[in-house]
C-alpha cells in the first residue's frame, strides 16, 4: 500500500524538482526583488518598499505600454481566435476539401520561420524609400498613403502587431482545422437535414463544439500578446519615442540598458499579476477546463 | 527490484544534470602552465574578427605561456552582456568600453582597474598614445583605460551634385541653409538622416549643443550628479535641427543609420553626417566626395571651432587574477606596428601617434586624423555621454521633435525631469 503510493510521487519528483527551481524560486525571489533597488555591478541592495511600484504607476510609460499591449491582445484575439476559426471552418468546408491540404500548409509555413528572421523580413517591407509596400502603394496611386511605417509614431505598434498576426494566425487555424474534424459528422447531416444553411450550421454547431480550444487559444494569444517580446524588439525596439514599447521591451530596457534591475523586477511582477488576472478571469467566465 | 534500479538510475541522471548547471570552473591557470587571459570586446564580425583573432595569434606566438580567450557581442548586444558577465564573481581580465558616463560608472562602481602605475612604468608604450585621447579614460588624475581607436562626426557631401549647383561646402548656419535650400530645388534629398536608433539625430543634437551652449554649462551637465540641462542654450539647438526638418528625407525615424549611409553611396542624397571611421566605406561611392565640420552658428555661445566625438578602448577589471597578462596584452595591441594594422584593415583610426599616415589610410582618413588631433578636446557624444536614463527621454524626445510630435521645449523639459530623477 504504501509502496503504491510513493511511486507516484517519485515519477513527478524530477518535474517538481526543477519546476521549483527553475520557475518557483526565481519566482519568489522576483517578488522580493520588486521591493530593492541595487546596481548591477556593486549589488549593495537597499530596501525601497513600494517606492518602485508608485513610480511604475507614474510613469507615463507604463500607460503607452499598457494600452500597447491591451491592442496586442484585442487584435490578437479578434484575428487569432476570431478569424482563425471562420478559416479553420471554411477549409474543412466539403466545398474546399479538396485544397484545404495546400492552404493549411501556407498558413501554417510562417510558424516555423524564427521571428527574427520574420523581422529583418518586414522591417525590408516596411522601408520607407525602398521598402515593398511603399513601392506597391506607389505603384497602385495611393502614393499619399505611404508611410514611414515603423518610424511614425502612430503607425508603429499596429505595424508591428500586424506582423505578429501574420506569422500566429496560421497555428490558431492548425489547432480549429484539429478540433473542427473531431466534430462528428452526423452534427452536421442532421443540421443539414433540419435546413440549416452555412452560416447557421457554423454557429450552432462548429462554434460550441470547439469551445474547449478556443478556450486554450484565448489564453495562449491573450498571455501570448502580454508577453510578446522579439517582434517589438527587432522591428523597433520600443521606438520611436516608446510609441511601441511593450511590457517585455520596457523591463528589458530598465533592466539591461538603464541598470534598474529592481525597478525591472517591479514591472516583471505586474505582468505577472496581469496575465493571472486574466487566466482566472477567462476560467470563471468560460467555466471550462474540464476536458 | 529491477523497477528500483530504474528509478535510482534516473534520479542519479537527474542529479547529475544539476550538478552539471551548478558547478563552473573558476581556475583560469590550465594544467599545461599557461595562463588565460578573458578579452571580452564588441566585434564578432568582419573585419574586425580577423583583426583580432590575428594579433591575438601573433601575440601567443610571441607569448607562449599566455592564452587570449575571446567573449564578443555585437553593440547593443554587448551593452546587455556587459552588465551581466561584469556584475558576476567571474569577470573577464580586459573589457570594451565607450567613454563618458558609461565608462565612468565602471570607474565609480569599482569595477575597472587603476591602470596609472603601467602607464608610468612604461612611459615608451604610454608616450606614444596620442594624449588627448587617453585623458577621456582618466578620472580625478588616474588612468583607467587604454584607448584602441577614435572617432568624429564631419558633413560630407556628394561633390559632383555640389560642383553642378555652383555651391561650395558652407562653414556658418545660413550658408548651410541656402546650400540645402539650393539642393532641395534641384529635386535631390538635400540632407539624409537615419534615426530609427535614436543616438543618429543625438549626434546632431550634441554637435549643435556644442554651438549653442557655453563649454562650462557642459561640463556640469554632463557630468555624474550634476546635470540640470536648463541653459536655454539646450532648446535652441533642438530649434537648429528643426530648421533642417524640411531638407530631410521624409521618415528619418524610420530608416536606419547604414541604410541612409547605403543611399547616399548610391548618390541618391546631397549631404550625411557620418562618423570619420565611416570613411572607409566612401570608397564604393561612385562620385567625387569631400567634407566640412559642423557649420558656425552666429550669435550663438558655444564653441563654434570644437568638435565632437570620442575615443573608445579597453578597461582591465579589478577582479582580474592576471593584471599583468593583461596589460601586456593591451600593450601589444595599441603599439605601433598594430596601429598601423587596425586603420589599414578596418579603417579604425588608431589612437597610436602616427599610425593613421600616407601609407596606411587614405587622404580623407589622414586629414579627420589630423583635424582631432589639432582640435585637442572632443565634446563626447550624448548617447555614451550621459547615464541612460537621461539620454533615454533625451533621445527619444529628439525622435518625437523629428516626429511632429514634440516641440524643443517639451523634449527639454523631458530631459529636466530624468536629470532631476537620477540624482536622487
Amino acid at each position: 500500500m504504501r509502496r503504491t503510493r510513493i511511486i507516484p510521487l517519485l515519477y513527478i519528483a524530477p518535474a517538481l524538482l526543477m519546476l521549483s527551481l527553475f520557475v518557483y524560486y526565481p519566482l519568489v525571489r522576483n517578488l522580493v526583488n520588486g521591493f530593492y533597488e541595487w546596481n548591477p555591478f556593486t549589488l549593495d541592495r537597499s530596501f525601497v518598499s513600494i517606492e518602485n511600484y508608485t513610480r511604475l504607476f507614474k510613469d507615463p510609460v507604463f500607460y503607452t505600454v499598457l494600452k500597447n499591449n491591451l491592442f496586442y491582445a484585442v487584435i490578437s484575439v479578434v484575428l487569432q481566435v476570431g478569424l482563425g476559426l471562420v478559416i479553420a471552418a471554411i477549409l474543412e468546408d466539403k466545398l474546399f476539401r479538396r485544397f484545404s491540404t495546400f492552404f493549411r500548409t501556407s498558413f501554417f509555413i510562417p510558424v516555423l520561420i524564427s521571428m527574427t528572421v520574420i523581422g529583418i523580413l518586414f522591417s525590408f517591407i516596411y522601408n520607407p524609400e525602398v521598402g515593398l509596400l511603399n513601392s506597391f502603394l506607389r505603384a497602385i496611386g495611393l502614393g499619399e498613403w505611404a508611410e514611414g511605417w515603423l518610424g511614425n509614431p502612430k503607425t508603429a505598434i499596429f505595424a508591428v502587431i500586424f506582423v505578429s498576426q501574420w506569422q500566429s494566425i496560421g497555428y490558431a487555424v492548425m489547432l480549429f482545422v484539429l478540433a473542427v474534424q473531431k466534430v462528428p459528422g452526423e452534427l452536421y447531416e442532421a443540421a443539414t437535414i433540419d435546413g440549416a444553411g452555412k452560416l447557421r450550421t457554423f454557429f450552432s454547431i462548429t462554434v460550441p463544439q470547439v469551445k474547449e480550444m478556443t478556450f486554450v487559444l484565448l489564453i495562449y494569444t491573450v498571455t501570448g500578446s502580454f508577453l510578446v517580446f522579439s517582434e517589438v524588439y527587432v522591428l523597433t525596439s520600443g521606438g520611436p519615442a516608446n510609441s511601441s514599447q511593450v511590457f517585455s521591451t520596457y523591463l528589458y530596457q530598465k533592466a539591461f540598458i538603464d541598470s534598474e534591475p529592481g525597478f525591472a523586477s517591479s514591472i516583471a511582477n505586474v505582468i505577472l499579476g496581469i496575465t493571472l488576472i486574466f487566466y482566472f478571469v477567462q476560467n470563471k467566465v468560460l467555466k471550462t477546463g474540464e476536458e | 527490484m529491477k523497477r528500483w534500479m530504474t528509478l535510482a538510475i534516473s534520479i542519479l541522471v537527474v542529479m547529475s544534470l544539476l550538478i552539471g548547471c551548478s558547478s563552473q570552473s573558476s581556475n583560469s591557470k590550465s594544467e599545461d602552465g599557461k595562463t588565460t587571459i578573458t578579452f571580452f570586446h564588441r566585434w564578432p564580425n568582419e573585419p574586425y574578427k580577423s583583426y583580432y583573432k590575428q594579433v591575438i595569434a601573433e601575440f601567443e606566438k610571441q607569448n607562449p605561456d599566455i592564452n587570449v580567450e575571446e567573449v564578443t557581442a555585437l553593440n547593443d548586444d554587448y551593452k546587455q552582456k556587459a552588465n551581466v558577465i561584469l556584475g558576476s564573481k567571474n569577470p573577464p581580465d580586459i573589457f570594451f568600453s565607450w567613454v563618458g558616463e558609461y565608462g565612468e560608472k565602471f570607474i565609480r562602481d569599482g569595477v575597472a582597474l587603476d591602470l596609472s602605475e603601467y602607464y608610468a612604468a612604461d612611459t615608451g608604450w604610454s608616450g606614444q598614445l596620442i594624449e588627448s585621447q587617453v585623458e577621456h579614460f582618466k578620472k580625478d588624475g588616474k588612468v583607467y583605460g587604454v584607448p584602441l581607436f577614435t572617432d568624429s562626426k564631419l558633413f560630407f557631401y556628394n561633390k559632383e551634385v555640389f560642383d553642378k549647383l555652383n555651391l561650395k561646402a558652407p562653414t556658418t548656419w545660413d550658408e548651410f541653409i541656402t546650400v540645402l535650400e539650393t539642393l532641395k530645388g534641384s529635386g535631390t534629398t538635400p540632407l539624409i538622416l537615419g534615426n530609427k536608433s535614436p543616438w543618429a539625430a543625438a549626434h546632431y543634437v550634441t554637435a549643435l549643443n556644442q554651438r549653442t551652449v557655453p563649454g562650462e554649462v557642459l561640463d556640469k551637465d554632463f557630468s555624474y550628479q550634476g546635470a540640470e540641462f536648463t541653459d536655454p542654450g539646450y532648446v535652441e539647438a533642438l530649434e537648429k535641427l528643426n530648421e533642417l526638418k524640411p531638407y530631410l528625407n521624409e521618415n528619418p525615424n524610420a530608416s536606419a543609420h547604414d541604410e541612409t549611409r547605403n543611399l547616399f553611396i548610391g548618390g541618391k542624397a546631397g549631404v550625411i553626417l557620418l562618423e570619420t571611421l565611416e570613411i572607409s566605406f566612401l570608397d564604393d561611392a561612385p562620385f567625387e566626395w569631400s567634407s566640412f565640420k559642423v557649420p558656425t552658428i552666429e550669435g550663438a555661445k558655444g564653441d563654434q571651432e570644437g568638435i565632437i566625438g570620442a575615443p573608445e578602448g579597453f578597461m582591465v577589471t579589478k577582479k582580474s587574477a592576471h593584471p599583468e597578462e593583461a596589460m601586456k596584452f593591451l600593450k601589444f595591441l595599441t603599439s605601433k606596428a598594430n596601429g598601423e594594422k587596425l586603420i589599414k584593415d578596418t579603417g579604425f583610426a588608431s589612437t597610436v601617434q602616427g599610425a593613421v599616415n600616407e601609407d596606411t589610410a587614405s587622404e580623407q582618413e589622414v586629414k579627420a586624423m589630423d583635424m582631432i588631433i589639432e582640435a585637442g578636446d572632443m565634446l563626447i557624444w550624448a548617447d555614451s555621454a550621459l547615464d541612460s536614463r537621461v539620454f533615454k527621454p533625451y533621445g527619444d524626445g529628439v525622435q518625437a521633435m523629428l516626429g511632429g510630435t514634440m516641440t524643443p521645449e517639451e523634449v527639454m523639459k523631458s530631459v529636466q525631469e530624468a536629470a532631476k530623477q537620477v540624482k536622487k
